[in-house]
């Protein structure tokens, strides 16, 4: 491997060793194995979910999803937080948490554009459904339901807004932009008449239905089916995030992340790609903040701290940054953790710092680290990969068989090599 | 014919100003070298070119066009493709998802498969390690796969910055061969290098950059006959 000095980033005598080994054993072609990465536990466990078939994650997924429909009714013991926290209402507040997470998570993780103050586009979305069914509210009422596109839309919008002028910024730059940006939501809402300050909204809408008892299904003390509804959009937007993930919008937006003037000189338009990614990271923020405001019925400027942004960059961080799974792992522990130690709660950053101290020492890729393998599949390069496979078998390229099938060309850097070896 | 024309280029960092009016030629399926030391504005010229900075004065003319504006991403396409300093490649993808980000501005993609057997021909070693992550790949290594992604936009001219650096003697000889085997594939190389023996070696033509300004020129053989140069850049006088 070490054919020439030179600085070599990420690798580490243990992971190199793995290399070598590897390539001594013929990894086989369409395996991954032969790529070292920091070998634990949960890394491993990601690692070998991109590596089962598609119908043993079906075998796996569903089962998972139907138990987390099921988390509110079954209630169990000792995770349960209860009897400090309505549970139903906990695995609300742990799937709105997830769902802003797998947003910031398109920002931080994927573009890596920190994001300080996405507390701001939750905000706009809560306000925007607050003002749009609340009666304390001047505006035109519209049913609570379609207040989410709207909520989507107008914190797009302000993504953009918001993106054109700053990302032209980078690194520290932007973080302290955006940190401002938080308290610029927060503040105007005290000054504006319209938004009405600390007396907020109440009585925010909620969607449609009345149960047997009188009382509306979606009533703000009955987390149930607001968790469901939760859970189905952010299944929705997991699956959106995902397809984008893997086209050419998401390797874009990797690029970007990892070398911005290098994929600059790819050809990836930078900036409008950073701006997309600050667009689509506002709009799931924005709808995750409608969802909290017609869950908790009342929406008001004391709820839109900065504090509260730096907790859903630490749930993004936590869960392991640029992995969506991940960001819904630390979304839902950051906010299940002082639900559930009721006794701790007001200690909760300490805890959190701790953790993310820890965290960053142990796992220092969060606990479910990136997706290494950007499944770029259908992609032009693959695509010609794939047909030179097909057109020459023995030349279908693993690692362990490219040496051999360029017998034949005699380049300059071949034969040089040769000399090395 | 001319493929890239500078003129009267002048850039500034702030109120530095790190290139002094320059002016020069590049024709096409040269190979031209731009030598100098630390800070004579080599890697400046070269983002210019490439688009990732802007001139305060002059313009640059690709292929008879205007392209002082244009911005880099749009230059990639047009036929402008840049290796960049300290090799910039995409650490956490594989070294065929470096390759491939090298076609993303490319609108030809049935084409992409020739490139990409060209690079891998150029490059076995790359093909060897398709699979595995840019950035647990050696110096050499990762300067070939930047070589090679540079390549994969078929560009018509190929800036390398520096492809030397950090080397180890045996391999620039070798990363210098293959540079050659590319300009005689058809593709202009235009390079700034420290290594000015091998690099005024290798190419028809050669500019000494001192301090932002343009202070020699020549072909390769004659720069390298001069004695300043020779003093200046290659320790021997």
């Amino acid at each position: 491997m070490s054919m020439v000095d030179g600085p070599k980033p990420f690798s580490t005598a243990k992971s190199e060793q793995k290399t070598a080994n590897m390539e001594s054993a013929g990894v086989p072609p369409g395996s991954s194995g032969a790529v070292p990465r920091p070998n634990r536990k949960f890394g491993s466990w990601s690692d070998r979910w991109r590596e089962m078939p598609r119908q043993k994650q079906w075998l796996i997924l569903i089962p998972v999803v139907i138990l987390a429909f099921l988390l509110p009714v079954i209630n169990p013991p000792l995770i349960s937080t209860e009897p400090g926290n309505d549970w139903p209402l906990a695995c609300q507040a742990m799937a709105i948490f997830a769902l802003v997470a797998v947003g910031l998570n398109i920002v931080i993780g994927y573009a890596g554009l920190l994001d300080l103050g996405y507390i701001a586009f939750f905000a706009v979305g809560s306000y925007t459904a607050a003002m749009l069914t609340s009666p304390d509210s001047a505006f035109i009422k519209i049913p609570y339901l379609w207040t989410i596109p709207v909520a989507i839309a107008v914190s797009m919008f302000v993504g953009v807004l918001l993106g054109l002028p700053t990302l032209r910024l980078r690194g520290d730059y932007l973080a302290i932009v955006t940190l401002g940006f938080g308290e610029i939501v927060r503040i105007l809402a005290t000054l504006i008449p319209a938004m009405k300050g600390q007396p907020g909204f109440q009585n925010v809408g909620h969607p449609p239905g009345i149960g047997a008892d009188g009382i509306p299904i979606f009533a703000n003390s009955n987390g149930t089916p607001w968790y469901w509804l939760t859970l189905v959009i952010l299944i929705i937007v997991l699956f959106l995030v995902g397809n984008l993930e893997r086209s050419r919008v998401g390797r874009a937006w990797i690029a970007i992340r990892e070398d911005e003037d290098a994929a600059e000189t790819m050809g990836v338009p930078t900036f409008k790609y950073k701006v997309w990614a600050f667009a689509l990271g506002a709009g799931v923020g924005g709808l995750a903040g409608s969802l909290m405001g017609g869950q908790v019925g009342f929406v008001n400027n004391q709820k839109f701290d900065v504090v509260t942004s730096i907790l859903f960059v630490a749930a993004v961080v936590l869960g392991g940054s640029g992995n969506k799974v991940g960001a819904i792992l630390g979304g839902a522990l950051v906010a299940y953790i002082p639900l559930r130690f009721t006794a701790i709660a007001e200690y909760k950053f300490l805890i959190f710092g701790l953790a993310l101290v820890v965290i960053m020492i142990y796992r220092s890729q969060g606990l479910l680290p990136a997706r290494q393998r950007l499944l770029a599949y259908g992609t032009a390069a693959y695509a010609a990969v794939r047909r030179r496979g097909s057109a020459n078998p023995s030349a279908a390229g693993g690692s362990g068989t490219g040496g051999g099938a360029h017998t034949s060309s005699s380049t300059p850097a071949h034969r040089a090599e040769g000399e090395q070896a | 014919m001319t493929l890239l024309e500078l003129e009267n280029v002048s850039v500034h960092y702030g109120r530095i100003q790190a290139i002094h009016d320059m002016s020069f030629t590049v024709d096409e399926g040269e190979i031209v070298s731009l030598i100098g030391a630390n800070g004579a504005g080599k890697t400046t010229t070269m983002k210019t070119i490439s688009g990732l900075l802007n001139p305060t004065h002059g313009t640059i003319k690709f292929m008879g066009e205007d392209i002082t504006k244009m911005k880099a991403h749009i230059r990639v396409v047009q036929g402008i493709s840049q290796a960049p300093e300290g090799r910039g490649i995409f650490p956490a993808m594989t070294v065929l998802e470096n390759l491939d980000m090298g076609t993303f501005g490319r609108k030809d993609r049935s084409k992409v498969g020739e490139d990409l057997e060209r690079v891998f021909t150029l490059f076995p070693r790359l093909k060897e390690r398709e699979k595995q992550f840019g950035g647990t790949m050696s110096g050499g290594e990762q300067q070939m796969l930047a070589i090679g992604r540079a390549l994969m936009s078929h560009p018509k001219l190929l800036l390398l910055d520096e492809p030397s650096m950090g080397l180890a003697p045996q391999f620039i000889r070798q990363i210098f061969k293959i540079i050659t085997e590319i300009n005689s594939q058809g593709t202009t190389v235009l390079l700034v290098e420290q290594n000015a023996n091998q690099a005024l070696a290798r190419a028809h033509r050669g500019f000494v950059l001192e301090t932002g300004e343009i202070t020699h020129s020549g072909t390769g053989k004659e720069l390298l006959a001069n004695p300043a140069i020779k003093e200046a850049y290659l320790g021997v006088g």
